[in-house]
Parts: C-alpha cells; sequence; structure tokens
C-alpha cells in the first residue's frame, strides 16, 4: 500500500511519479530474454519500463476487443487472414456469444428442474472444485 | 502433452477424430462450425495439443437454453420470479479415443465449466444442464450434476447443475 506523506513543492512531482510507479520483477528463461532484447531493438525502446508499458497496452486492447465478442486477425496484401488464436484471449470472451438453443421438456422434468431450483444449492463436491481451480 | 483449449477455428482438423461414437463425430466434422460461425446455435470448443495445434483431441458445445416459466408447476413458481430458467446447455462432449483416461475429459468439462461461470456474470443464468448417456452418467455425478426426473427413456439422462453450487466450489478450497 502506498503511504502518503507531505513534501514541499519543489519535489511534489518527481515525489508524485514515485508515489505512482511499482516495481515489476520477471524470471525470464534465457530464450525469452533474449526476445525481450531483440524486440526493443526492433521497437526502439531504450527501457524495460516502455517494452512493458507497450506490451501491457497492446495486451489490453487485446482483451477488450476479444471480451466485445471480436476477433482479431492480421491480413497480408494478397487478402489472406490470420487469425490471431491465443488461448488466455479466448477465456475472456467468448461466453457472451453464446446462442440460444430450444430444448424440449416434459412436464414431469418441467416438475423435476422447478425443484431443484427452488432448493438450497448444494454443496459442491471435491472434484468440482478442482475443476475449478485448474 | 500440453493441452490448450479454445473456440473451434475453421482451419482446425477434426478429420481423424474418433470417440466412438458416429453422431458425436458427425457433429464435430460436418455441424459444429457451420452451427457456431453460420448459423449461431452453438459454441465448440476444442482441446488441441500445443506441438500439433490444429488437430482435435476433444471438445464440447455450449449454448444457452431455458426452461418455460408458464410451465413449471405453480407451487414451484410462487418462489421464483416471472422469468422462464435461464441456463446453460452443454450440448456435447467428446474425447478423441486414443486420449481417453490421460484426463482431457477433466480438463473440457472444466473448461465448460468456468465459461459458464464467467458467462453467469454477464448475462442471466440459474443452471447447466446437459444430456448424458447412461454409461456417463456417474462421471456427470461426480461433478455434482443431478438427475432430471421424468424424462424419456428413449433419451439420454438430463442432469443439472446449479450455478450457485459452481460459486461456492470456486470460492472453495480442495478439501
Amino acid at each position: 500500500m502506498l503511504k502518503a506523506k507531505t513534501i514541499g513543492k519543489k519535489d511534489a512531482a518527481k515525489s508524485s511519479t514515485r508515489l505512482h510507479k511499482r516495481k515489476f520483477q520477471a524470471d525470464l528463461a534465457e530464450a525469452e530474454d533474449s526476445m525481450v532484447r531483440s524486440l526493443k531493438e526492433e521497437l526502439q525502446l531504450s527501457s524495460n519500463s516502455d517494452f512493458l508499458a507497450d506490451a501491457v497496452a497492446l495486451f489490453r486492447w487485446a482483451v477488450r476487443e476479444r471480451k466485445r465478442g471480436r476477433r482479431i486477425f492480421s491480413e497480408a496484401d494478397s487478402g489472406e487472414r490470420k487469425e490471431l488464436l491465443f488461448p488466455r484471449l479466448e477465456r475472456v470472451a467468448p461466453g457472451l456469444a453464446l446462442p440460444r438453443a430450444d430444448i424440449q421438456w416434459s412436464a414431469k422434468e418441467l416438475e423435476s428442474i422447478a425443484e431443484l431450483a427452488s432448493r438450497e444449492p448444494a454443496a459442491p463436491t471435491d472434484l468440482l472444485i478442482r475443476a475449478l481451480r485448474g | 502433452m500440453a493441452v490448450i483449449i479454445r473456440r473451434l477455428a475453421e482451419s482446425d482438423d477434426a478429420s481423424s477424430f474418433d470417440c466412438s461414437d458416429t453422431p458425436l463425430n458427425n457433429y464435430l466434422k460436418r455441424h459444429a462450425w457451420v452451427n457456431q460461425q453460420k448459423s449461431a446455435i452453438g459454441v465448440t470448443y476444442v482441446a488441441v495439443d500445443e506441438a500439433a495445434p490444429r488437430v482435435v483431441l476433444g471438445y464440447f458445445t455450449l449454448a444457452t437454453a431455458s426452461a418455460p416459466r408458464d410451465s413449471l408447476p405453480p407451487k414451484y413458481v410462487r418462489g421464483l420470479p416471472p422469468y422462464d430458467l435461464p441456463m446453460i446447455l452443454l450440448a456435447r462432449l467428446a474425447v478423441d479415443r486414443r486420449f481417453t483416461g490421460k484426463g482431457l475429459g477433466h480438463s473440457l468439462l472444466s473448461e465448460a465449466l468456468r465459461i459458464s461461470l464467467r458467462v453467469a456474470e454477464d448475462v442471466g443464468i440459474r443452471y447447466i444442464i446437459t444430456d448424458a448417456y447412461q454409461e456417463r452418467k456417474a462421471w456427470y455425478v461426480r461433478y455434482g450434476f443431478i438427475p432430471i426426473e421424468g424424462g424419456p427413456e428413449s433419451r439420454p439422462q438430463r442432469m443439472f447443475l446449479d450455478i450457485r453450487t459452481l460459486r461456492l466450489a470456486s470460492q472453495s478450497n480442495p478439501r
């Protein structure tokens, strides 16, 4: 948690900036480290902070698009398109696009489901708990 | 083998998929993409190996549905709000027979349940239902699905899981 303190005007801007920044440390495999260095060079980014800020901005945009149900493509001059399929991204959006199905119910099933729905929820089984923690 | 579960894409290869059940095989090979992309009557999620990310090893299909409130017995309707009961239908779940016994079914069902929870945060969902083959009924029961009585014998067993039970599970620690 950040702590507020009284500071002089002179140092206000500097301290304010410092107050709102957090350290970020990551353990990278050698190959990932090389990739980061190479990307920084290609993008002419001098600091890890700038690199991270740009990467987060791009990721945030991608998450927002998928949350809206939009799909992300790259398109070549020839018109050939490739869709970005990134499993973690798929987790944020897809349910919103679930279509609707009509299913048939017998009168007894409707009675049974109404009775089940009006009960207090059953306690989750161990396997269900494990399923949701994966 | 690192398994990824994601939405079905047009370029996915289901040609060799075989779960030993012809209707489930045919659905994936012939209908899943069309139903998802053109007809919008079901979204299919596939499990693939990271090393061969287009070859489908297993899948499930989700849709939303509802039980009509007007058809529910009056003694239960009194305690329910004046709307149809909204639900998620886990329409199909299948694993290629070459990968059975490796926990792929568990991974697929887990992902289906996680998606259901996320959907329930954004739209109203009261419960999840699925139609289970008789020989798979016990498997679903282990996850807390409850058989819905009164369906025709010719049809698979319809089963019920309360979304509130799912929420409790997501907040619990394994015992």
